[in-house]
C-alpha cells in the first residue's frame, strides 16, 4: 500500500465514522438512540438492513469460497426472500403495534418475564459470542497480508466503531450505513471490472464462465435429496428460510434496523429492497471467486495463499519441493485448458470430451499438490492454519489492482467490519437497557435522560467486551460457518418463541420457557451427536420448540394455566 | 392479553404508494415471482456452464 492508499482507506473509514458521530451528537432522545430517526426512508432502512448483515466476512471469506469450492453456497440465500416476506406481513407490523423497543419486549407482552428473559439472554448470548469474531475476521486476514499488528487492527477497528455507535446510536449506525454499502458496492463492482480486464486476452468472461464451469465451479443449484450434503435447494430454501426468518425476524441486530423509520410503508420497503437484491449480489460475490479461480489458472500464484504461514515454515526442503511442483502443475494445467478451449471452437465433439477430461486430471493433479501443501503445514506444525481460502481475494487485491483501488478495496473489507458490528452493538446495547436493566429498575423508565445515559454505557461495554474477545480468544478457521454454525444453534429455538407467540394463542409463558429450553438442549446434544447440514437445526429447534410447547400446554398443572391465564 | 390497536394497523391496508402495485400483496408476489425468476435463471445458469 502507498501513500495513495492509505489516503483512501483512511479517509474513507474516518470520514464516514466521523460524519456518522458529528451529525447525531446532539441525540437525547431514547427513541431515536435506539430506533433511529423517524424520518428514516425505506432506501436508508434497506442499505441498513444490507449493510447488517454483509460483514467483512462476506467480502473475504465468500469469494475464497468460490474459488475453493464454487459458487453453490448461493444456495444458502434462497429461504431469504421468503422469510422477508413472513416478517413483512406478521414480524413487522406487530413490532411497531406495540411500540417496543426490542423484538424480547414483545415477548414479554405477550408471555411473561421469563420468556422475556430467555428470548434476550439467547440473543445476548449468541450475538455476544459472535461480536469477537466480526472483528477478528477482517484483523487476523488484512493484518497478516500487509504485515500490520493484529491487537493494533482489533483496538483501532474497535475503538472507531465503539465512538460513533456510542455517540449517535441506531441513528449513527443507519447514517453511517447508508455510505459504508455505497463505498462497498463501488470497491466490489470495482474488484469485478479489473478482473474481468485482467483475464487472459480473447477468454472474456464467456470464456472464463466455460471454463469455471467445466471444472465444477459454477454450480448454483444442485437439487440433491442426500441430507449429508451442506449445500443443496433444499437446505437453502427450508433451513435458510428458518434461519433468515430467525435472524431478520427476531434478531435484535437486524430488527432494530426496521422497526423505526418514518412508517410501516418505509420498513417494508426497506425489506423488500434486501429480497430482491440479495441473492444477485451473493451470486456476484460468490462468482467473482470462480472467475479468480480461472484468473489463476493463468497467472502465477502461491500453493498456499496464506504465504505469511507458509513462510514460516518455509525452511523445510519439502515445501520448496511443493512450490516447484506446484509450478509445474500449473504450465500443465494452463495448456491443457488452452487445448480445451481449441477443442471447443473445433466443434469436434469427441476432441472436446478428450482435452476436457485431460483439463480435468490437470486441475485434479494441481489440487492434490495444495492438499499436499496443506498436509506439509500441518505436519510441521499442528497448530497451522491449514485453509487458505480467505486470503485469496485479498492477494488478488493487493498484487492485481491499482494504487488507490488497493486503499479502497481494503477500505471495503473494514467499512464491512464496522458496518455488522455497529449494528451488533447497538442492538446488544438496547437489549441489555431495555429487556434487563430497565426490567430490574423499572422505576428509572420514566428518566428519559438517564435511559440514554445508560445505553451508551451498555453499547460501550459490549463493545470492549467483543474487543477483548477478539484479542484474546482463538477462532474456528473458517470464520462464516464458524458464525453460521452458532446461528443455526440458537436462532431455531428463538424463531420458535416467536412462532409460538404469533400463532399458538393458546400457549402460555411456563409451557413456552420450558419447551424452549428443552428445545435449546435437544438441538446442542445432536449438534455434538449426528452428522448433518447446519441448517437442519434452524428447523429442528424451532419445531421442538413449537412442538413441546403444545405438549406441554396440555400436560401443565391447572394451577399453572390459570396463573397465566390471570396474568393475561 | 388483548393487543392494543396501534397508529400503524391501519397502514397494514393502506397501497403501497410504488408504481404499479396497488396491495401489499400485488407486491409480495411480484418479490416471490423474482425469487422463482433468480432460481431459475441459476438453474439455467448451471445447465449452461456446468
Amino acid at each position: 500500500m502507498n501513500v495513495a492508499d492509505w489516503i483512501v482507506l483512511l479517509g474513507t473509514l474516518v470520514g464516514i465514522a466521523a460524519y456518522g458521530a458529528w451529525r447525531t451528537r446532539h441525540i437525547r432522545s431514547l427513541n431515536t438512540y435506539l430506533r433511529g430517526s423517524a424520518s428514516t426512508g425505506w432506501g436508508t432502512i434497506g442499505l441498513s438492513v444490507m449493510a447488517t448483515q454483509a460483514s467483512a466476512i462476506t467480502f473475504l471469506s465468500i469469494p475464497g469460497q468460490g474459488f475453493e469450492s464454487g459458487i453453490g453456497f448461493v444456495q444458502n440465500y434462497f429461504g431469504l426472500p421468503l422469510a422477508l416476506i413472513i416478517v413483512c406481513v406478521v414480524f413487522l407490523p406487530m413490532y411497531r403495534r406495540l411500540n417496543v423497543y426490542t423484538a424480547y419486549e414483545f415477548l414479554g407482552q405477550r408471555f411473561d418475564d421469563k420468556t422475556r428473559l430467555l428470548g434476550a439472554g439467547l440473543f445476548l448470548l449468541q450475538r455476544g459470542l459472535a461480536a469477537g469474531v466480526t472483528i477478528y475476521a477482517p484483523a487476523i486476514i488484512i493484518s497478516t497480508v500487509l504485515g500490520w499488528r493484529l491487537d493494533l487492527v482489533i483496538v483501532c477497528t474497535g475503538l472507531l466503531v465503539i465512538i460513533y455507535t456510542v455517540t449517535g446510536g441506531s441513528e449513527a449506525v443507519a447514517l453511517t450505513h447508508k455510505w459504508q454499502m455505497t463505498m462497498i458496492s463501488a470497491g466490489m463492482v470495482t474488484a469485478l471490472v479489473v478482473l474481468l480486464h485482467r483475464l487472459p486476452d480473447g477468454l472474456g468472461f464467456t470464456g472464463a464462465a466455460h471454463v469455471a464451469g467445466a471444472l465444477g465451479k459454477l454450480q448454483a443449484v444442485d437439487f440433491s435429496l442426500d441430507p449429508s450434503r451442506r449445500y443443496t435447494v433444499w437446505t437453502g430454501v427450508f433451513g435458510g428460510l428458518f434461519l433468515s426468518l430467525s435472524y431478520f425476524g427476531t434478531d435484535q441486530s437486524q430488527v432494530q434496523r426496521y422497526i423505526g423509520g418514518a412508517s410501516l410503508r418505509e420498513g417494508r420497503l426497506g425489506l423488500m429492497f434486501n429480497a430482491v437484491l440479495k441473492i444477485p449480489m451473493q451470486f456476484v460475490i460468490l462468482l467473482i471467486g470462480a472467475l479468480l479461480f480461472v484468473f489463476y489458472q493463468f497467472a502465477p500464484h502461491p500453493v498456499f495463499f496464506n504465504q505469511a504461514e507458509w513462510r514460516r515454515h518455509a525452511a523445510d526442503g519439502r515445501f520448496a519441493a511443493l512450490e516447484a511442483r506446484h509450478a509445474d502443475a500449473l504450465a500443465q494445467s494452463q495448456s491443457a485448458i488452452r487445448a480445451w478451449l481449441a477443442a471447443r471452437a473445433s466443434d469436434d465433439a469427441t476432441r472436446e470430451a478428450s482435452a476436457r477430461a485431460a483439463m480435468v486430471a490437470a486441475n485434479d493433479r494441481t489440487d492434490a499438490i495444495r492438499a499436499d501443501a496443506r498436509a506439509a503445514l500441518a505436519s510441521a506444525d499442528p497448530r497451522a492454519k491449514t485453509k487458505d481460502s480467505d486470503y485469496v481475494f485479498i492477494t488478488f487485491i493487493l498484487s492485481e489492482l491499482p494504487h488507490g483501488t488497493i486503499g479502497l478495496l481494503v477500505a471495503v473489507m473494514f467499512a464491512a467490519a464496522l458496518s455488522s458490528k455497529a449494528a451488533e452493538l447497538a442492538a446488544l446495547g438496547t437489549t441489555t437497557t431495555i429487556d434487563l436493566w430497565r426490567h430490574f429498575r423499572p422505576l428509572a423508565a420514566a428518566d428519559e435522560g438517564r435511559n440514554v445515559r445508560v445505553a451508551r454505557r451498555f453499547t460501550a461495554m459490549w463493545g470492549v467486551v467483543a474487543v477483548a474477545f477478539a484479542l484474546f480468544a482463538g477462532f474456528a478457521e473458517n470464520l462464516i460457518e464458524a458464525i453460521n454454525i452458532l446461528g443455526s444453534i440458537f436462532y431455531g429455538v428463538l424463531l420458535g418463541l416467536f412462532l409460538v407467540a404469533f400463532f399458538l394463542r393458546r400457549v402460555g409463558g411456563s409451557a413456552v420457557f420450558f419447551a424452549a429450553v428443552a428445545a435449546e438442549a435437544l438441538v446442542i446434544v445432536m449438534y455434538f451427536s449426528l452428522n448433518i447440514g447446519y441448517l437442519w437445526y434452524n428447523i429442528i429447534g424451532c419445531a421442538a420448540c413449537v412442538a413441546f410447547s403444545l405438549v406441554l400446554q396440555a400436560v401443565l398443572p391447572p394451577r399453572v394455566r390459570a396463573d397465566e391465564v390471570r396474568a393475561r | 392479553m388483548t393487543l392494543a390497536p396501534g397508529p400503524d394497523e391501519r397502514a397494514d391496508s393502506d397501497p403501497p404508494e410504488v408504481p404499479g402495485f396497488r396491495t401489499w400483496r400485488g407486491l409480495y408476489l411480484f418479490v416471490f415471482g423474482w425469487f422463482v425468476l433468480v432460481v431459475v435463471l441459476l438453474t439455467a445458469f448451471t445447465a449452461i456452464f456446468s
